[in-house]
């Protein structure tokens, strides 16, 4: 199943069992979502529950809220994940933290939906701002890597009775991979190790976990055995999952897609030297630029399969 | 049974009453008073019924005693307790008790809008009898949230009536330097979506163009804006400098909808004298009622700094 038909699978699912589940969004109509990932549930559902929305974010996500405090579950669909700079008010200063300031009178049921990622599209259509959301209490994060896992962590999001931001990557929309046929729900808050090895941890999330797995795979024919940490939730951070592997290697590559200052890798990181004395520790991320639409630059800026075998290969310089 | 117009004397001399109690503490903490704009949220509330909804800026003291929230638990929360209806943690900033038709408090300017959209979104889907309805001051006549807001409010025809609580000054920055439009009300105009102008001193004309407007949005036909012109008497807050000439300050002060309100039932022989004064001591006495009820109440435990946060 491709990971954009996994998408569209949970989401029928979820509407199917609970009627307050909406989706809100531009082009999530008969469009059927900008990925073809909401393709099928307009026709099934019809434009009281699926609706398209004007070129609003901020609103989009202050309705959502508000409809999630009044008793729905709405999905709200923001197209690139650079357009949440637009809705981060309604999302930060209210949602994650109604909870907290009614002292549990309301609660804000929201999944936001968006994508991440470079694919040529340009500097304010690129961009991976998922470790800005880190530090918001209140507020989980989840990005998938796979087909089961965009399902799975999907449906779970439409479960929590908080919100969620649930991060796919543009790149990964065309992947394939096994999705079980029943039904399941892939814990928020859990790691999952996609290749095991004893050398190096590389903990990484979303698309950039297959150049991981990619990167692992070459230098394994160098000798150099990589574990792959798939990390799948942000906020709350798996740190069992990752200090299991780095206890075992000794050593620890943060890897993502997004700006290494104050991003996944450096929370990431000191969290587990906290734990782990002696944990040697590198990260790669984008270069200090923004992301070019231009072929050349983009692919100069963000990581690929030959940095992270170079910055595994320097981690393991004793 | 609609308030008549001596209850809705009564609720803004508790809102004054209440808000002077507060202030005659040194640790009021950090407030924003109605004084002065009591009649905007009087007169909405009295279009409103137990099915509808609630939502305010963070000038919350006055719309949450309007809604008929119980003073004593109010007080509280303004002064930190945990008996208040969010345990303290909210403030006047975002104080809200759902259960009693008040979603409550956003202290973002313009932030609350769209969260009342989609409130009335919910309602309307849901089937339920009740509006949404959503104070917010002048100052938020100049953010994208209020037009974003009542684009999608026109195309959904959502049960939404938005109340522009016009204290013509954003903290010390007059409209004059900070709003185009003449009227506020005309914003709803090219959404096809009614407006309003009223006097926002004059409770009986909040009320009365509040009840049209609820009614219309009860029945399906859609939202409204109505702009209530009031005037701030107080800074903007407890910690803000009034930058206004006292005489300027006194001139507003002779528009008190308060006593406005008092004359006009005085000459129509709705409102004795005594019957005045009986008002009077009734509302000074639930205020320091509530003044007492919080003192005896406890601040929250340390730990729940970290309860419902997911």
């Amino acid at each position: 199943m491709f990971f954009r038909e996994a998408i569209a699978r949970a989401l029928r699912e979820e509407m199917q069992h609970d009627e307050r589940v909406l989706l809100l969004g531009q082009d999530v109509g008969s469009f059927g979502g900008s990925y073809k990932e909401l393709v099928g549930l307009h026709r099934q559902f019809g434009s009281e529950r699926v609706r398209n929305t004007p070129v609003a974010e901020a609103a989009m996500i202050g309705v959502g809220v508000g409809a999630a405090i009044a008793g729905l579950r709405p999905v709200v669909s923001i197209t690139y994940m650079d357009f949440l700079m637009l809705g981060l008010d309604p999302l930060v200063n209210y949602a994650a933290k109604v909870r907290y300031k009614t002292a549990g009178q309301l609660h804000a049921p929201l999944v936001v939906k968006t994508t991440a990622g470079a694919k040529r599209q340009g500097v304010a259509h690129s961009q991976c701002i998922e470790a800005w959301l880190m530090g918001v209490p209140g507020l989980k994060v989840v990005a998938a890597g796979t087909p089961a896992d965009a399902y799975g962590l999907l449906k779970a999001a439409l479960r929590e009775e908080g919100p969620v931001v649930f991060v796919d990557h543009k790149r990964l929309f065309p992947t394939a991979g096994d999705v079980p046929t029943g039904e399941h729900y892939t814990p928020i808050g859990r790691a999952a190790v996609r290749r095991r090895g004893s050398d190096v941890t590389i903990a990484t999330h979303s698309y950039m976990t297959l150049i991981a797995v990619e990167a692992a795979t070459r230098l394994a024919a160098e000798g150099i055995s990589c574990e792959v940490v798939d990390l799948r939730s942000l906020l709350p951070l798996d740190l069992a999952t990752v200090c299991d592997s780095a206890a075992r290697t000794r050593a620890l590559l943060t890897l993502e897609e997004g700006q290494p200052a104050c991003g996944v890798g450096a929370e990431l990181a000191f969290r587990a030297r906290e734990q782990l004395d002696g944990l040697r520790i590198a990260r790669v991320g984008a270069l200090p630029a923004p992301v070019s639409s231009n072929p050349v630059l983009e692919a100069a800026c963000i990581p690929d399969v030959e940095r992270v075998m170079h910055a595994v290969r320097h981690l393991l310089i004793p | 049974m609609k308030p008549d117009a001596v209850e809705l004397l009564r609720s803004m001399m508790l809102i004054r009453a209440f808000e002077a109690a507060l202030m005659s503490r040194p640790d009021h903490g950090f407030q924003l008073l109605s004084a002065g704009e009591e009649a905007v949220a009087v007169g909405l509330c009295a279009a409103l019924t137990a099915d509808d909804q609630l939502l305010c800026s963070g000038r919350s003291i006055g719309p949450a005693l309007a809604r008929g929230l119980d003073p004593n638990l109010v007080m509280a929360e303004l002064l930190g307790k945990s008996a208040g209806p969010c345990r303290g943690k909210a403030g006047r900033g975002h104080l809200s008790q759902p259960a009693a038709g008040f979603l409550g408090a956003h202290a973002v300017v313009g932030g609350n809008l769209s969260i009342a959209a989609g409130a009335a979104l919910a309602m309307k889907l849901q089937r339920r009898p009740g509006i949404v309805a959503c104070i917010f001051g002048d100052g938020a006549c100049g953010a994208g949230a209020l037009h974003e807001t009542l684009n999608i409010a026109a195309l959904w025809q959502l049960p939404l009536l938005l109340v522009c609580d016009n204290n013509q000054i954003s903290v010390s920055t007059p409209r004059s330097e900070a709003l185009a439009p003449q009227r506020l009300s005309d914003l709803a105009q090219p959404f096809g979506i009614p407006g309003a102008t009223v006097d926002g001193m004059d409770v009986l004309a909040v009320r009365d163009a509040a009840q049209r407007f609820a009614d219309r949005a009860r029945s399906g036909s859609g939202p409204a804006l109505l702009e209530c012109v009031s005037w701030r008497f107080a800074t903007h807050s407890t910690s803000t400098r009034d930058t206004r000439p006292a005489g300027e300050i006194e001139a507003i002060k002779a528009r008190c909808p308060i006593k406005r309100l008092t004359a006009e039932l005085e000459a129509t022989g709705h409102l004795g004298r005594h019957a005045c004064e009986q008002l009077q001591r009734d509302v000074d006495a639930a205020a320091a009622a509530a003044l007492r009820f919080a003192d005896a109440a406890p601040y929250p435990d340390v730990s729940e700094v970290l309860t419902d946060v997911y």
